[in-house]
């Protein structure tokens, strides 16, 4: 559900950068990419198997 | 670099996003290979990698726009990072097919480093920045619009797609079929 709503926000970011003002895109551009990386913590949970 | 052949470029990086949204799509329609999470957000930033070129042809190139790309191209790269280090122990098959004999989220790596590095060159460019009087930045030509609502077009399907795939609920981590239409029936 969170990447629907990740993949949606997007499509706003990307209309809002070609219809809206720029600052506006600017703003929910940085909103989006905190709401990607907090997402990705989120998920990242799993332990790395890295020791050969 | 003139302003008018910046523009010309971040439509290119466009149709560029474009082709790997659509390659993505293929992938998941024609191989039935459905994306993992972890793939969904390397997805997500190759659209939204999208955000520098649009401003950039819409009110003219400056660096605040493409810091933007390179933001979201290095959170990518990361991510896809993390992805080949989950699968790098000797013995481990990946997860899904490889295509040229990488799998596709060693491919997004590249292709973030590519973004990378394609941006810093064209920060290089201090001519782009300067207010020439020339066209105005509005007037984007026809093939820059086109590049623009392809990418807006193929973002949009792919809230669709995640919606069948996933469902209302978390995403599977290995996803087999689509969650929605598995409810429906």
């Amino acid at each position: 559900m969170e990447f629907t709503a990740l993949f949606l926000a997007i499509t706003v970011v990307l209309l809002a950068a070609w219809l809206g003002a720029r600052t506006l895109a600017l703003a929910l551009f940085a909103v989006t990419l905190v709401a990607c990386v907090a997402t990705y913590l989120h998920h990242a949970s799993d332990v790395l198997k890295l020791s050969f | 670099m003139t302003r008018s052949l910046a523009v010309a470029l971040n439509a290119l990086g466009l149709y560029a996003v474009a082709f790997v949204l659509a390659a993505a799509f293929a992938a998941q329609l024609l191989l039935g290979e459905l994306p993992c999470p972890l793939c969904l957000l390397q997805r997500i930033q190759f659209a939204l990698l999208a955000i520098g070129p649009i401003l950039n042809v819409r009110f003219g190139a400056r660096p605040s726009h493409y810091a933007a790309s390179l933001l979201v191209a290095a959170a990518g790269a990361a991510f896809a990072m993390r992805q080949i280090l989950l699968h790098i122990m000797p013995g481990d098959p990946g997860y899904g097919s490889a295509l040229l004999g990488y799998h596709y989220y060693t491919w997004a790596f590249i292709g973030f480093a590519v973004a990378i590095v394609a941006t810093a060159v064209m920060l290089l460019f201090d001519r782009q920045f300067e207010d020439d009087g020339g066209t105005p930045p509005d007037a984007a030509g026809t093939f820059a619009r086109t590049a623009v609502w392809l990418v807006i077009g193929l973002t949009a399907a792919n809230v669709i797609s995640t919606l069948l795939e996933c469902g209302l609920a978390a995403c599977p981590a290995d996803p087999v079929a689509y969650e929605l239409l598995k409810g429906m029936r």
